[in-house]
Protein backbone atom coordinates (compact mmCIF):
# COMPACT_ATOMS: atom_id res chain seq x y z
CA UNK A 1 0.00 0.00 0.00
CA UNK A 2 1.29 3.46 -1.25
CA UNK A 3 1.44 5.88 1.81
CA UNK A 4 1.93 8.88 -0.82
CA UNK A 5 0.82 9.60 -3.94
CA UNK A 6 2.22 7.94 -6.61
CA UNK A 7 4.63 11.09 -8.24
CA UNK A 8 5.48 11.42 -4.65
CA UNK A 9 6.67 7.99 -4.43
CA UNK A 10 8.19 7.70 -7.78
CA UNK A 11 10.63 10.67 -6.55
CA UNK A 12 11.58 9.12 -3.19
CA UNK A 13 12.63 5.92 -4.81
CA UNK A 14 14.63 7.19 -7.23
CA UNK A 15 16.63 9.86 -4.83
CA UNK A 16 16.56 7.20 -3.05
CA UNK A 17 19.06 5.23 -5.80
CA UNK A 18 21.90 7.83 -5.27
CA UNK A 19 24.83 7.19 -3.62
CA UNK A 20 24.53 7.71 0.27
CA UNK A 21 20.97 8.47 0.26
CA UNK A 22 18.91 6.28 2.47
CA UNK A 23 15.69 6.15 2.52
CA UNK A 24 14.90 8.80 5.42
CA UNK A 25 16.87 11.30 3.35
CA UNK A 26 15.09 10.50 0.28
CA UNK A 27 11.91 11.47 1.89
CA UNK A 28 12.84 14.63 3.74
CA UNK A 29 14.61 15.83 -0.33
CA UNK A 30 10.94 14.93 -2.18
CA UNK A 31 8.58 17.05 0.76
CA UNK A 32 11.10 19.86 0.53
CA UNK A 33 11.36 19.88 -3.28
CA UNK A 34 7.03 19.10 -3.06
CA UNK A 35 7.32 22.56 -1.02
CA UNK A 36 9.57 24.46 -3.24
CA UNK A 37 8.62 26.77 -6.01
CA UNK A 38 8.35 24.93 -9.42
CA UNK A 39 11.42 27.32 -10.66
CA UNK A 40 13.40 26.03 -8.60
CA UNK A 41 12.69 22.08 -9.16
CA UNK A 42 12.38 23.51 -12.93
CA UNK A 43 16.12 24.66 -11.97
CA UNK A 44 16.95 20.71 -10.74
CA UNK A 45 15.84 19.15 -13.26
CA UNK A 46 17.20 21.30 -16.05
CA UNK A 47 21.23 20.63 -14.67
CA UNK A 48 20.33 16.74 -13.99
CA UNK A 49 19.53 16.51 -17.90
CA UNK A 50 22.43 19.18 -18.92
CA UNK A 51 25.16 17.34 -17.28
CA UNK A 52 24.24 14.18 -18.85
CA UNK A 53 23.72 15.66 -22.43
CA UNK A 54 26.72 17.98 -22.44
CA UNK A 55 29.30 16.53 -20.25
CA UNK A 56 30.84 13.16 -20.64
CA UNK A 57 33.85 11.39 -19.69
CA UNK A 58 36.93 12.77 -21.25
CA UNK A 59 38.48 10.25 -23.88
CA UNK A 60 41.89 10.14 -22.86
CA UNK A 61 41.99 10.59 -18.90
CA UNK A 62 38.10 9.93 -17.90
CA UNK A 63 37.59 13.23 -16.28
CA UNK A 64 34.49 15.08 -16.71
CA UNK A 65 34.45 16.61 -20.20
CA UNK A 66 32.48 19.00 -22.26
CA UNK A 67 33.25 17.44 -25.66
CA UNK A 68 35.84 14.65 -26.24
CA UNK A 69 38.54 15.88 -23.99
CA UNK A 70 39.01 17.50 -20.92
CA UNK A 71 40.11 21.35 -20.30
CA UNK A 72 43.35 19.78 -18.91
CA UNK A 73 43.76 17.07 -21.80
CA UNK A 74 43.61 20.25 -23.81
CA UNK A 75 45.92 22.34 -22.39
CA UNK A 76 49.40 22.48 -24.22
CA UNK A 77 51.08 23.68 -20.72
CA UNK A 78 50.55 21.02 -18.82
CA UNK A 79 53.92 18.59 -18.27
CA UNK A 80 53.21 15.26 -20.11
CA UNK A 81 56.21 13.75 -18.64
CA UNK A 82 53.97 13.29 -15.02
CA UNK A 83 50.94 11.19 -14.60
CA UNK A 84 48.92 11.47 -12.18
CA UNK A 85 46.01 8.49 -11.06
CA UNK A 86 42.98 9.24 -9.08
CA UNK A 87 39.95 7.30 -8.34
CA UNK A 88 37.04 9.95 -9.26
CA UNK A 89 36.81 13.02 -11.47
CA UNK A 90 36.04 14.78 -8.07
CA UNK A 91 39.76 13.96 -6.66
CA UNK A 92 40.93 15.57 -9.53
CA UNK A 93 39.65 18.94 -8.51
CA UNK A 94 41.50 18.48 -4.96
CA UNK A 95 44.63 18.15 -6.57
CA UNK A 96 44.16 20.87 -8.79
CA UNK A 97 43.46 23.04 -5.93
CA UNK A 98 46.53 22.62 -4.75
CA UNK A 99 48.25 24.59 -7.94
CA UNK A 100 51.21 22.12 -6.55
CA UNK A 101 51.00 19.54 -9.73
CA UNK A 102 51.28 20.44 -13.18
CA UNK A 103 51.20 16.79 -15.31
CA UNK A 104 48.37 15.42 -16.66
CA UNK A 105 45.71 12.74 -15.03
CA UNK A 106 44.16 9.77 -15.78
CA UNK A 107 40.95 8.59 -13.41
CA UNK A 108 40.06 5.20 -12.70
CA UNK A 109 36.33 5.57 -12.12
CA UNK A 110 36.56 3.95 -8.93
CA UNK A 111 38.82 1.49 -6.74
CA UNK A 112 39.45 -2.47 -6.86
CA UNK A 113 36.40 -3.59 -4.27
CA UNK A 114 35.05 -7.38 -4.30
CA UNK A 115 32.14 -6.07 -2.21
CA UNK A 116 30.81 -4.40 -4.94
CA UNK A 117 31.49 -6.58 -7.49
CA UNK A 118 34.28 -4.15 -8.79
CA UNK A 119 37.97 -5.89 -10.40
CA UNK A 120 40.48 -4.27 -12.27
CA UNK A 121 38.20 -4.74 -15.28
CA UNK A 122 35.91 -2.59 -14.19
CA UNK A 123 38.21 -0.02 -13.97
CA UNK A 124 39.81 2.24 -16.56
CA UNK A 125 43.13 0.33 -15.87
CA UNK A 126 43.83 -1.20 -19.52
CA UNK A 127 43.52 2.31 -20.51
CA UNK A 128 45.82 3.59 -17.92
CA UNK A 129 48.69 0.94 -19.36
CA UNK A 130 47.94 1.93 -23.18
CA UNK A 131 48.18 5.36 -22.05
CA UNK A 132 51.46 4.71 -20.47
CA UNK A 133 52.98 2.47 -23.57
CA UNK A 134 51.88 5.15 -25.57
CA UNK A 135 52.82 8.72 -24.40
CA UNK A 136 56.52 9.94 -22.97
CA UNK A 137 55.15 9.69 -19.41
CA UNK A 138 58.48 9.33 -16.85
CA UNK A 139 56.47 9.23 -13.50
CA UNK A 140 53.21 7.84 -12.81
CA UNK A 141 51.86 8.95 -9.29
CA UNK A 142 49.79 7.07 -7.44
CA UNK A 143 46.98 9.19 -5.88
CA UNK A 144 44.32 6.63 -4.65
CA UNK A 145 42.50 7.25 -1.17
CA UNK A 146 44.54 6.07 1.92
CA UNK A 147 42.15 3.41 2.55
CA UNK A 148 42.23 -0.22 2.19
CA UNK A 149 40.47 -0.50 -1.17
CA UNK A 150 42.78 2.47 -2.59
CA UNK A 151 45.78 1.36 -0.74
CA UNK A 152 45.33 -2.31 -2.63
CA UNK A 153 44.04 -0.54 -5.98
CA UNK A 154 47.74 1.28 -6.23
CA UNK A 155 49.81 -1.69 -5.42
CA UNK A 156 48.15 -3.75 -7.87
CA UNK A 157 48.77 -0.96 -10.26
CA UNK A 158 52.39 -0.76 -9.20
CA UNK A 159 53.05 -4.56 -9.16
CA UNK A 160 50.94 -5.93 -11.70
CA UNK A 161 50.75 -3.24 -14.68
CA UNK A 162 53.08 -0.59 -14.46
CA UNK A 163 55.85 -2.87 -13.27
CA UNK A 164 56.90 -3.82 -16.82
CA UNK A 165 57.26 -0.38 -17.76
CA UNK A 166 60.48 2.08 -17.32
CA UNK A 167 59.08 4.59 -15.66
CA UNK A 168 58.84 6.01 -11.80
CA UNK A 169 56.10 4.89 -9.92
CA UNK A 170 55.38 6.93 -7.03
CA UNK A 171 52.60 6.78 -4.20
CA UNK A 172 51.52 10.32 -2.27
CA UNK A 173 53.03 10.09 1.14
CA UNK A 174 51.38 9.69 4.05
CA UNK A 175 50.06 12.13 6.40
CA UNK A 176 46.43 12.29 4.57
CA UNK A 177 44.05 11.37 7.30
CA UNK A 178 43.45 7.52 7.29
CA UNK A 179 39.85 6.32 6.01
CA UNK A 180 39.67 9.76 4.13
CA UNK A 181 39.12 10.77 1.42
CA UNK A 182 40.70 12.83 -1.28
CA UNK A 183 37.99 15.35 -1.77
CA UNK A 184 38.18 16.17 1.90
CA UNK A 185 42.01 16.69 2.04
CA UNK A 186 42.76 19.91 2.61
CA UNK A 187 44.83 22.06 -0.02
CA UNK A 188 48.05 22.39 2.54
CA UNK A 189 47.94 18.22 3.58
CA UNK A 190 47.79 17.62 -0.41
CA UNK A 191 50.18 19.68 -1.33
CA UNK A 192 52.82 17.97 1.12
CA UNK A 193 51.74 14.46 0.64
CA UNK A 194 52.47 15.40 -3.28
CA UNK A 195 55.78 17.17 -1.90
CA UNK A 196 56.97 14.16 -0.08
CA UNK A 197 55.83 11.31 -2.39
CA UNK A 198 57.62 7.88 -1.99
CA UNK A 199 58.75 5.68 -4.43
CA UNK A 200 57.28 2.14 -5.45
CA UNK A 201 59.29 0.93 -7.92
CA UNK B 1 39.52 9.34 34.23
CA UNK B 2 37.52 8.41 36.92
CA UNK B 3 33.84 9.60 36.82
CA UNK B 4 31.80 11.71 39.30
CA UNK B 5 28.50 11.81 37.85
CA UNK B 6 26.74 10.19 34.92
CA UNK B 7 23.28 11.63 33.26
CA UNK B 8 20.89 9.68 30.98
CA UNK B 9 18.31 10.81 28.69
CA UNK B 10 15.91 8.51 26.68
CA UNK B 11 18.62 6.01 27.21
CA UNK B 12 16.80 2.72 26.95
CA UNK B 13 14.54 2.24 29.71
CA UNK B 14 15.66 5.55 30.93
CA UNK B 15 13.75 8.64 30.46
CA UNK B 16 16.24 10.79 32.46
CA UNK B 17 18.67 9.02 35.07
CA UNK B 18 21.54 11.61 37.29
CA UNK B 19 23.92 9.15 39.13
CA UNK B 20 27.00 9.96 41.26
CA UNK B 21 29.78 7.57 41.61
CA UNK B 22 31.89 7.47 44.43
CA UNK B 23 35.67 7.19 43.44
CA UNK B 24 36.52 3.86 44.87
CA UNK B 25 33.64 1.29 45.15
CA UNK B 26 29.86 2.13 44.17
CA UNK B 27 27.30 -0.36 44.40
CA UNK B 28 23.92 0.46 42.10
CA UNK B 29 21.26 -1.94 43.54
CA UNK B 30 17.92 -2.30 42.48
CA UNK B 31 15.10 -5.04 42.08
CA UNK B 32 15.74 -7.25 38.66
CA UNK B 33 14.27 -4.74 35.52
CA UNK B 34 15.31 -1.85 36.77
CA UNK B 35 17.77 -1.06 34.16
CA UNK B 36 21.06 -1.66 36.64
CA UNK B 37 22.48 -3.25 33.38
CA UNK B 38 21.91 -0.34 31.16
CA UNK B 39 23.36 1.96 33.06
CA UNK B 40 26.54 0.37 33.09
CA UNK B 41 26.18 -0.52 28.96
CA UNK B 42 25.90 3.72 28.85
CA UNK B 43 29.16 4.01 31.05
CA UNK B 44 31.04 1.51 29.02
CA UNK B 45 29.93 2.90 25.74
CA UNK B 46 31.26 6.42 26.70
CA UNK B 47 34.46 4.48 26.13
CA UNK B 48 34.40 2.58 23.23
CA UNK B 49 30.96 3.50 21.67
CA UNK B 50 29.54 0.35 21.59
CA UNK B 51 27.34 -1.66 23.74
CA UNK B 52 29.23 -3.96 25.30
CA UNK B 53 26.21 -6.12 24.81
CA UNK B 54 26.59 -5.93 21.29
CA UNK B 55 23.39 -4.19 20.97
CA UNK B 56 22.73 -2.20 17.72
CA UNK B 57 22.34 1.64 18.06
CA UNK B 58 18.62 1.60 17.60
CA UNK B 59 17.75 -0.44 20.27
CA UNK B 60 19.65 1.60 22.49
CA UNK B 61 17.14 4.71 22.59
CA UNK B 62 14.19 4.82 24.21
CA UNK B 63 11.08 3.87 22.93
CA UNK B 64 9.20 7.26 21.11
CA UNK B 65 12.42 9.38 21.59
CA UNK B 66 14.55 10.45 18.43
CA UNK B 67 17.96 10.17 20.29
CA UNK B 68 19.66 9.24 23.54
CA UNK B 69 22.11 11.13 25.43
CA UNK B 70 24.87 10.05 27.59
CA UNK B 71 27.13 12.51 29.36
CA UNK B 72 29.65 12.23 32.56
CA UNK B 73 31.58 14.14 34.46
CA UNK B 74 34.79 13.02 35.50
CA UNK B 75 38.46 13.76 36.63
CA UNK B 76 41.74 13.11 34.53
CA UNK B 77 45.07 14.49 35.04
CA UNK B 78 43.50 16.88 37.99
CA UNK B 79 41.42 18.62 35.25
CA UNK B 80 37.76 18.39 34.74
CA UNK B 81 36.74 16.12 31.96
CA UNK B 82 32.84 16.23 30.56
CA UNK B 83 32.24 13.13 27.62
CA UNK B 84 28.57 13.82 26.15
CA UNK B 85 27.30 11.18 23.37
CA UNK B 86 24.50 11.65 21.74
CA UNK B 87 23.03 8.15 19.86
CA UNK B 88 20.75 8.84 17.70
CA UNK B 89 18.15 6.86 15.21
CA UNK B 90 19.11 8.73 11.71
CA UNK B 91 22.60 9.78 11.17
CA UNK B 92 26.10 9.33 12.83
CA UNK B 93 26.85 9.15 16.31
CA UNK B 94 28.09 12.50 17.97
CA UNK B 95 30.39 13.13 20.36
CA UNK B 96 32.10 15.61 22.57
CA UNK B 97 34.89 15.95 25.26
CA UNK B 98 34.44 19.43 27.15
CA UNK B 99 32.11 20.61 24.36
CA UNK B 100 34.62 20.21 21.45
CA UNK B 101 33.33 17.54 19.08
CA UNK B 102 35.34 14.23 18.35
CA UNK B 103 35.49 13.62 14.71
CA UNK B 104 36.87 9.72 14.95
CA UNK B 105 36.44 7.10 16.83
CA UNK B 106 39.91 6.55 17.19
CA UNK B 107 40.21 10.17 18.96
CA UNK B 108 37.57 9.09 21.96
CA UNK B 109 39.35 5.52 22.81
CA UNK B 110 41.76 6.21 25.49
CA UNK B 111 39.99 8.97 26.93
CA UNK B 112 37.97 7.11 29.48
CA UNK B 113 39.08 3.28 29.99
CA UNK B 114 36.78 1.03 30.93
CA UNK B 115 36.47 -3.01 31.86
CA UNK B 116 33.51 -4.54 31.82
CA UNK B 117 32.63 -8.06 33.92
CA UNK B 118 29.46 -9.62 33.26
CA UNK B 119 27.67 -12.80 33.20
CA UNK B 120 28.37 -13.43 29.58
CA UNK B 121 31.97 -13.40 30.10
CA UNK B 122 31.70 -17.37 30.72
CA UNK B 123 31.32 -17.37 26.50
CA UNK B 124 35.13 -16.49 26.39
CA UNK B 125 35.56 -19.88 28.20
CA UNK B 126 33.09 -22.14 26.86
CA UNK B 127 32.30 -21.03 23.15
CA UNK B 128 34.12 -21.19 20.37
CA UNK B 129 37.73 -19.32 19.73
CA UNK B 130 36.41 -16.10 18.47
CA UNK B 131 35.11 -15.27 22.13
CA UNK B 132 38.67 -15.60 23.12
CA UNK B 133 40.05 -13.54 20.38
CA UNK B 134 37.79 -10.72 21.10
CA UNK B 135 39.43 -10.68 24.70
CA UNK B 136 42.53 -10.65 23.19
CA UNK B 137 41.92 -7.76 20.20
CA UNK B 138 39.77 -5.63 22.90
CA UNK B 139 42.37 -5.91 25.55
CA UNK B 140 44.85 -4.44 23.19
CA UNK B 141 42.53 -1.39 22.25
CA UNK B 142 42.36 -0.55 25.84
CA UNK B 143 46.41 -1.00 26.00
CA UNK B 144 46.63 1.29 22.84
CA UNK B 145 43.49 2.77 21.22
CA UNK B 146 45.88 2.43 17.28
CA UNK B 147 45.43 -0.78 17.65
CA UNK B 148 41.63 -0.53 16.69
CA UNK B 149 42.25 0.68 13.42
CA UNK B 150 44.71 -1.94 12.24
CA UNK B 151 41.56 -5.18 13.43
CA UNK B 152 39.65 -2.79 11.57
CA UNK B 153 41.88 -2.81 8.31
CA UNK B 154 42.18 -6.30 8.63
CA UNK B 155 38.46 -7.02 9.13
CA UNK B 156 38.13 -5.26 5.61
CA UNK B 157 40.95 -6.70 3.65
CA UNK B 158 39.25 -10.60 4.76
CA UNK B 159 35.58 -9.14 4.07
CA UNK B 160 37.30 -7.83 0.01
CA UNK B 161 38.99 -11.22 -0.15
CA UNK B 162 35.97 -13.42 1.63
CA UNK B 163 33.78 -11.58 -1.75
CA UNK B 164 36.67 -12.24 -4.01
CA UNK B 165 36.73 -15.93 -3.55
CA UNK B 166 32.82 -16.42 -3.45
CA UNK B 167 33.11 -14.21 -6.91
CA UNK B 168 35.59 -17.72 -8.23
CA UNK B 169 32.40 -19.97 -7.38
CA UNK B 170 35.45 -22.43 -6.83
CA UNK B 171 37.79 -21.91 -10.11
CA UNK B 172 40.02 -19.38 -10.31
CA UNK B 173 40.96 -17.60 -13.43
CA UNK B 174 44.11 -15.49 -14.60
CA UNK B 175 42.49 -12.54 -13.45
CA UNK B 176 41.49 -13.19 -10.37
CA UNK B 177 44.79 -14.58 -9.50
CA UNK B 178 46.69 -11.52 -10.49
CA UNK B 179 43.95 -9.52 -7.90
CA UNK B 180 43.97 -12.58 -5.40
CA UNK B 181 48.12 -11.89 -4.88
CA UNK B 182 47.55 -8.05 -4.29
CA UNK B 183 44.66 -9.13 -1.45
CA UNK B 184 47.04 -11.45 0.31
CA UNK B 185 50.04 -9.47 0.11
CA UNK B 186 47.83 -6.92 1.84
CA UNK B 187 46.38 -9.59 4.32
CA UNK B 188 49.67 -11.00 5.30
CA UNK B 189 50.98 -7.62 6.27
CA UNK B 190 48.31 -6.70 8.93
CA UNK B 191 47.87 -9.98 9.53
CA UNK B 192 51.04 -10.63 11.10
CA UNK B 193 51.73 -7.50 12.64
CA UNK B 194 47.90 -8.56 15.01
CA UNK B 195 49.06 -11.73 15.21
CA UNK B 196 52.62 -11.22 16.38
CA UNK B 197 50.69 -8.58 18.66
CA UNK B 198 48.25 -11.52 19.99
CA UNK B 199 51.07 -13.26 20.78
CA UNK B 200 53.04 -10.73 22.76
CA UNK B 201 49.83 -10.09 24.81
CA UNK B 202 49.17 -13.57 25.57
CA UNK B 203 52.86 -14.12 26.72
CA UNK B 204 52.74 -11.43 29.43
CA UNK B 205 49.37 -11.63 30.26
CA UNK B 206 49.88 -15.34 31.22
CA UNK B 207 51.81 -14.95 34.64
CA UNK B 208 49.03 -12.82 36.08
CA UNK B 209 45.80 -14.90 34.22
CA UNK B 210 47.50 -18.02 36.28
CA UNK B 211 48.30 -15.66 39.61
CA UNK B 212 44.41 -14.42 39.22
CA UNK B 213 42.78 -17.46 38.74
CA UNK B 214 44.59 -18.78 42.31
CA UNK B 215 43.57 -15.54 44.21
CA UNK B 216 40.08 -16.46 43.38
CA UNK B 217 40.13 -20.67 43.68
CA UNK B 218 42.13 -20.12 46.72
CA UNK B 219 44.29 -22.81 45.56
CA UNK B 220 47.54 -23.01 42.81
CA UNK B 221 46.25 -24.52 39.34
CA UNK B 222 48.34 -24.77 36.80
CA UNK B 223 46.74 -22.78 34.07
CA UNK B 224 48.31 -22.59 30.66
CA UNK B 225 47.49 -20.05 28.30
CA UNK B 226 48.56 -20.36 24.66
CA UNK B 227 48.41 -18.85 21.20
CA UNK B 228 47.66 -20.76 18.65
CA UNK B 229 48.12 -20.28 14.85
CA UNK B 230 46.10 -21.39 12.66
CA UNK B 231 48.98 -21.72 9.87
CA UNK B 232 52.17 -23.82 10.40
CA UNK B 233 54.01 -22.35 7.60
CA UNK B 234 56.87 -19.78 8.01
CA UNK B 235 54.92 -16.77 7.03
CA UNK B 236 51.70 -16.33 6.70
CA UNK B 237 52.30 -14.91 3.03
CA UNK B 238 53.33 -18.71 2.22
CA UNK B 239 50.87 -20.14 4.41
CA UNK B 240 48.60 -18.31 2.11
CA UNK B 241 49.98 -19.77 -1.43
CA UNK B 242 49.99 -23.27 -0.35
CA UNK B 243 46.38 -23.11 0.81
CA UNK B 244 45.37 -21.05 -2.29
CA UNK B 245 43.61 -23.77 -3.68
CA UNK B 246 41.52 -24.95 -0.52
CA UNK B 247 40.60 -21.00 -0.14
CA UNK B 248 39.55 -21.05 -3.34
CA UNK B 249 37.28 -24.40 -3.73
CA UNK B 250 35.43 -23.22 -0.30
CA UNK B 251 35.30 -19.90 -1.49
CA UNK B 252 36.45 -18.24 2.26
CA UNK B 253 39.63 -17.02 3.74
CA UNK B 254 40.51 -20.32 5.65
CA UNK B 255 43.70 -19.23 7.21
CA UNK B 256 44.53 -15.82 9.32
CA UNK B 257 44.43 -14.18 12.54
CA UNK B 258 40.62 -14.98 12.35
CA UNK B 259 40.95 -18.81 12.71
CA UNK B 260 43.50 -18.82 15.79
CA UNK B 261 42.88 -19.89 18.95
CA UNK B 262 43.75 -18.82 22.61
CA UNK B 263 43.67 -22.16 24.18
CA UNK B 264 43.41 -21.85 28.07
CA UNK B 265 44.75 -25.15 29.80
CA UNK B 266 43.32 -25.82 33.74
CA UNK B 267 46.17 -28.64 34.94
CA UNK B 268 46.74 -29.72 31.49
CA UNK B 269 43.22 -30.31 30.47
CA UNK B 270 41.41 -27.96 28.00
CA UNK B 271 39.12 -25.38 30.41
CA UNK B 272 36.25 -25.46 27.36
CA UNK B 273 35.79 -28.88 27.41
CA UNK B 274 37.11 -30.26 30.46
CA UNK B 275 36.71 -27.50 33.38
CA UNK B 276 33.20 -27.64 35.72
CA UNK B 277 31.10 -24.93 35.45
CA UNK B 278 32.33 -23.64 38.54
CA UNK B 279 36.00 -23.46 37.27
CA UNK B 280 34.76 -21.98 33.77
CA UNK B 281 33.12 -19.12 35.68
CA UNK B 282 36.00 -18.77 37.92
CA UNK B 283 38.26 -18.68 34.63
CA UNK B 284 36.27 -16.17 32.80
CA UNK B 285 36.29 -13.93 36.06
CA UNK B 286 40.29 -14.73 36.11
CA UNK B 287 40.37 -13.48 32.53
CA UNK B 288 39.09 -9.98 33.42
CA UNK B 289 41.12 -9.41 36.27
CA UNK B 290 44.25 -10.05 34.75
CA UNK B 291 43.27 -7.93 32.37
CA UNK B 292 42.68 -5.27 34.29
CA UNK B 293 46.32 -5.78 36.23
CA UNK B 294 47.66 -5.81 32.85
CA UNK B 295 45.97 -2.38 31.50
CA UNK B 296 46.60 -1.26 35.24
CA UNK B 297 50.40 -1.45 35.19
CA UNK B 298 51.09 -0.88 31.19
CA UNK B 299 48.20 2.58 31.51
CA UNK B 300 49.66 3.84 35.07
CA UNK B 301 46.03 4.19 35.84
CA UNK B 302 43.53 2.27 36.54
CA UNK B 303 40.33 1.28 33.91
CA UNK B 304 36.67 2.10 35.29
CA UNK B 305 35.74 -1.12 36.50
CA UNK B 306 31.98 -2.45 35.98
CA UNK B 307 30.91 -5.47 37.62
CA UNK B 308 27.46 -6.26 35.94
CA UNK B 309 25.15 -8.83 38.28
CA UNK B 310 28.23 -11.17 38.30
CA UNK B 311 27.86 -12.21 42.03
CA UNK B 312 24.62 -13.96 41.61
CA UNK B 313 26.35 -16.29 39.31
CA UNK B 314 29.31 -17.38 42.04
CA UNK B 315 29.29 -19.29 44.81
CA UNK B 316 29.55 -17.59 48.38
CA UNK B 317 33.31 -18.28 48.36
CA UNK B 318 34.16 -17.47 45.09
CA UNK B 319 31.84 -14.26 45.12
CA UNK B 320 33.83 -12.97 48.50
CA UNK B 321 37.07 -14.02 46.95
CA UNK B 322 36.37 -11.76 43.78
CA UNK B 323 35.14 -8.38 46.19
CA UNK B 324 38.20 -9.06 48.70
CA UNK B 325 40.58 -8.68 45.60
CA UNK B 326 39.07 -5.95 43.41
CA UNK B 327 41.65 -4.58 42.07
CA UNK B 328 42.26 -0.61 43.29
CA UNK B 329 40.58 1.92 41.04
CA UNK B 330 36.87 2.96 40.52
CA UNK B 331 34.77 0.14 40.46
CA UNK B 332 30.63 0.30 40.08
CA UNK B 333 28.81 -3.10 40.82
CA UNK B 334 25.05 -3.89 40.01
CA UNK B 335 23.54 -6.52 42.34
CA UNK B 336 19.68 -7.01 42.88
CA UNK B 337 20.32 -8.81 46.61
CA UNK B 338 22.88 -6.66 48.08
CA UNK B 339 27.34 -7.60 48.48
CA UNK B 340 27.72 -10.46 51.05
CA UNK B 341 29.44 -9.45 54.36
CA UNK B 342 32.40 -7.94 54.63
CA UNK B 343 32.05 -5.54 51.76
CA UNK B 344 31.73 -2.10 52.23
CA UNK B 345 31.00 -0.08 49.59
CA UNK B 346 31.97 3.53 49.58
CA UNK B 347 28.38 4.51 48.14
CA UNK B 348 25.50 2.80 47.80
CA UNK B 349 22.94 3.70 44.89
CA UNK B 350 19.40 2.64 44.77
CA UNK B 351 17.73 2.73 41.28
CA UNK B 352 13.73 1.81 41.55
CA UNK B 353 11.19 0.75 39.32
CA UNK B 354 9.83 3.93 38.33
CA UNK B 355 13.47 4.99 37.58
CA UNK B 356 14.42 7.07 40.47
CA UNK B 357 17.83 6.97 41.98
CA UNK B 358 18.19 7.52 45.89
CA UNK B 359 21.41 7.20 47.86
CA UNK B 360 21.38 4.81 50.21
CA UNK B 361 23.16 4.78 53.44
CA UNK B 362 26.21 2.11 53.10
CA UNK B 363 25.19 -0.43 55.29
CA UNK B 364 27.51 -3.29 56.04
CA UNK B 365 26.11 -5.94 53.79
CA UNK B 366 25.18 -3.29 51.47
CA UNK B 367 21.32 -3.33 51.70
CA UNK B 368 19.12 -0.51 52.55
CA UNK B 369 17.59 -0.90 55.70
CA UNK B 370 16.59 2.74 55.64
CA UNK B 371 14.56 5.42 53.94
CA UNK B 372 16.64 6.78 51.63
CA UNK B 373 18.69 9.82 53.17
CA UNK B 374 18.62 11.80 49.71
CA UNK B 375 16.63 12.16 46.73
CA UNK B 376 18.77 12.85 43.01
CA UNK B 377 17.63 13.57 40.23
CA UNK B 378 13.68 13.75 38.56
CA UNK B 379 11.60 11.58 41.50
CA UNK B 380 8.52 13.42 40.78
CA UNK B 381 8.44 13.20 37.09
CA UNK B 382 5.86 11.51 34.90
CA UNK B 383 6.10 7.85 34.42
CA UNK B 384 5.95 7.14 30.53
CA UNK B 385 4.16 5.51 27.88
ZN1 LIG C 1 41.18 14.46 -19.97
Amino acid sequence: MAAYAKPVEILIDELGRLPGVGPKSAQRIAFHVLKTDKVDAQRLADALIAVKDRVSFCERCFNVAEGPECGICNDDRRDDTVLCVVEEPKDIAAMEKTGAFRGRYHVLLGHINPLEGIGPDQLKIRELALRVASEPIDEVILAMNPNIEGETTAAFLSSKILAPFEITVTRLASGLPVGGDLEYADELTLGRALEGRRSLS
Amino acid sequence: MQLRRVWLQDFRSHESLEIELDLGLTAVLGDNGVGKTNLLEAIALLSTLRSFRGAPTESLIRRGASEAIIRAEGVRDERDVLIEVALSRQGRTRVQVNRQRVQRTQDLLGALRVMVFAPDDLAMVKDGPAERRRYLDELMVVLDPRSASLQSDLDRVLKQRNALLKQCKGRLDEAAAITLDVWDDKLAGLASELTEERERLVAILGPRLQQSYAVLAGEVVPLEARYERSWSARSLGEALVDGRDDDVRRGVSLIGPHRDELDLRLDGLASRTEASQGEQRTLALAMRLAAHQLATDRLGEAPLLLLDDVLSELDPDRAAALLAHLPPGQSVITSASGLPEPTRPDAVVRVERDGTVALAPATIDGRVDDAPTGELGLSDRETTS
